[in-house]
């Protein structure tokens, strides 16, 4: 099973913000989605998950066209995103957060609230001792009683990461993960995603300005510039690919090929 | 100090609010829908039920007379179908466009009523609305027997919107009011619980119409101008919105306070100033309780087992090492 993107073009206005993008994403890959600001990866994502539909072009996971479906569909299919900002259900503690991800359509009416089936409290209990699990695995069951908005910066991101996988995907999008994440603590995360990914055989799409935590956790990246997919291909060849390191650059003046924040940050990061 | 039947009566009413407020946080403390047409909801439920049971003397063009049992659930239902008439369109829209919409739907209801006189009898109102148990109990002890149904139809609001609020599905409702984004990147079909919850306020208000017209004994169009909407939900803020027991608690208060300011012995030259001041006493209390108790008297977070208020150190702080703790990056 894989995310194909083919020929997908969003515009706002006059703005070009994604261009023709095609690209295939198998699912059980870390993929990486690099590009300087306003190179239009979260417009790709936004119009991946049906937040902002795209314009033309087609998206499809598995056998099933996507693009144009409500976003809540699309996560029903087991595509689950995060936000960049992880700002979360602010008034739920982490537990609350995370049994939400869990809850089922059938317990989620009028009807399923006043005469709580069996079924619906099975499903309760099992998703309790799942978020129990999760929030051990990820170092933060002592958070399980705060509420959201009492969360530190670091550990909300590490909420919105816990609650993805509480929503059984299949396929992970992730808004950079790395972002407000202290620099020594990097290596851990990146660690961390590609056990947890590779546990559950899970795939994931990350976008991130932190090259060196990408370069060390994807299988594959893909590099957007002004909209339009720039280079593709393996960590190490696109760190040695001229144009991207122009487009990080905005000239070719380093001759060893490696983007520069991926040059500096490797050594530190991955302690 | 004054005689027992006034406070009685003043209890009654006060249970009546408390339902209303309790159905009010339903959708709009958990499930963020600010429904300023209360009062539209409450006129349909109230007519539905009054047709439904008016004698046929009264020249109504449709009085099929039923039984106060069947009319009753009825009249909930149909409130419940108004509000889906009401909410399908206005759940398009957000917060404040949300708010103006329900209010307008409210007056285009009583606006309707007073037009469709053949049917409602119009601005003339009906009179002596027919009660339970009246034929048992009379006079000045039928006021107790009131209580004791507007007591039982609080209880039963409580039960049920206290299971509602414990529940996975209140509980989604709250999350989707808290960040309705990433709830529909879990999957959620947020539109879809909404309209539900609106539909599910609706049978609420209207299976609590009736009792507030045993109460009134006759209804008239005016009895559903805004005013009551705001009471209904200055009770609810002051209670505590999102919590479980804050409708309850707050129109109690309200209520009663209400009442009891007008029970202050002035000399009767005055009794206009009395009168006069009794909204502005009723909007300092609303201020006093919002000043010492934002949260109303309970509050969401007590009812929600987030437990005593952590500071924002010690949440930080106790924390290892963790894999992304910090915000440096």
């Amino acid at each position: 099973m894989e995310l194909v993107l083919d020929t997908v073009r969003k515009t706002f206005g006059g703005v070009v913000a994604v261009d023709d993008v095609s690209a295939v994403m198998p699912q059980d890959k870390i993929t990486a989605l690099i590009g300087p600001n306003g190179a239009g990866k979260t417009t790709l994502f936004n119009a991946i998950t049906g937040f902002d539909p795209p314009d033309r072009g087609s998206i499809s996971f598995g056998d099933r066209r996507i693009d144009g479906l409500p976003p809540w569909r699309v996560a029903e299919l087991g595509l689950i995103r995060t936000f960049q900002t992880p700002v979360g259900f602010t008034t739920l503690t982490v537990r609350e957060s995370m049994l939400t991800a869990a809850t089922p359509h059938f317990a989620e009416t009028p009807a399923g609230a006043l005469g709580l089936s069996r079924r619906a409290r099975d499903h309760e209990r099992t998703a309790e001792a799942r978020a129990e699990e999760i929030t051990a695995e990820l170092d933060m069951a002592d958070l399980l009683d705060v509420r959201t908005d009492e969360l530190s910066a670091g550990d909300r991101k590490l909420l919105e990461f816990a609650r993805s996988l509480m929503a059984e995907p299949k396929m992970l999008l992730l808004d950079e993960p790395a972002a407000a994440v202290a620099p020594a603590n990097i290596g851990r995360l990146s660690q961390l995603v590609r056990r947890l990914c590779d546990e559950r055989g899970l795939g994931s799409l990350i976008i991130d300005h932190n090259l060196s935590f990408l370069m060390q956790i994807a299988d594959e990246v893909h590099v957007l510039d002004r909209g339009a997919l720039l280079a593709s291909g393996p960590p190490a060849e696109i760190a040695a690919n001229p144009d991207v390191m122009r487009v990080y650059l905005g000239e070719d003046k380093e001759s060893d090929g490696s983007p520069p924040e991926a040059a500096s940050d490797t050594v530190e990061g991955a302690g | 100090m004054t005689n027992p039947i006034f406070w009685v009566g003043v209890l009654t009413l006060a249970m009546i609010y408390s339902s209303l407020a309790m159905a009010l946080n339903v959708e709009s403390g958990w499930g963020g829908m600010w429904d300023l047409g209360i009062a539209g909801l409450l006129a349909a439920g109230s007519y539905c039920y009054v047709i439904l049971t008016s004698d046929a003397d009264l020249d109504m063009r449709f009085a099929p007379e039923l039984s106060m049992w069947v009319a009753w659930p009825l009249a909930a239902l149909f409130t419940g179908l108004v509000a889906f008439a009401i909410g399908a369109p206005a759940l398009r829209l957000r917060r404040e466009y949300f708010l103006i919409t329900t209010l307008a739907f409210a007056e285009i209801i009583r606006q309707l009523v007073v037009i469709q006189a053949d049917l409602t009898r119009g601005t003339l109102g009906v009179p002596n609305i027919n009660r339970p148990f009246d034929s048992f109990v009379t006079g000045r002890d039928y006021n107790y027997v009131l209580l004791g149904i507007a007591v039982a139809a609080a209880a039963v609001m409580y039960l049920v919107t206290r299971q509602v609020g414990v529940s996975p599905f209140g509980r989604t409702l709250r999350a989707a009011r808290d960040n309705e984004a990433v709830a529909l990147a879990l999957g959620k079909r947020v539109n879809r619980m909404r309209i539900k919850t609106f539909i599910l306020a609706g049978v609420l208000i209207g299976a609590t119409a009736p009792v507030y017209l045993f109460y009134i004994r006759a209804v008239s169009p005016q009895l559903f101008a805004p005013g009551i909407t705001f009471t209904v939900w200055t009770a609810l803020v002051i209670g505590g919105i999102g919590s479980i027991r804050g409708g309850l608690a707050g129109a109690v208060v309200l209520i009663v306070f209400t009442e009891a300011v007008g029970l202050i012995e002035v000399d009767p030259a005055h009794i206009n100033i009395l009168v006069a001041i009794e909204p502005f006493l009723v909007g300092l209390l609303l201020v006093l309780v919002l000043r010492f108790r934002p949260d109303g008297l309970f509050s969401e977070r007590s009812a929600f087992g987030a437990g005593n208020r952590p500071s924002r150190d010690s949440a930080g702080d106790s924390r290892p090492a963790g894999a992304t703790q910090g915000s440096g990056g």
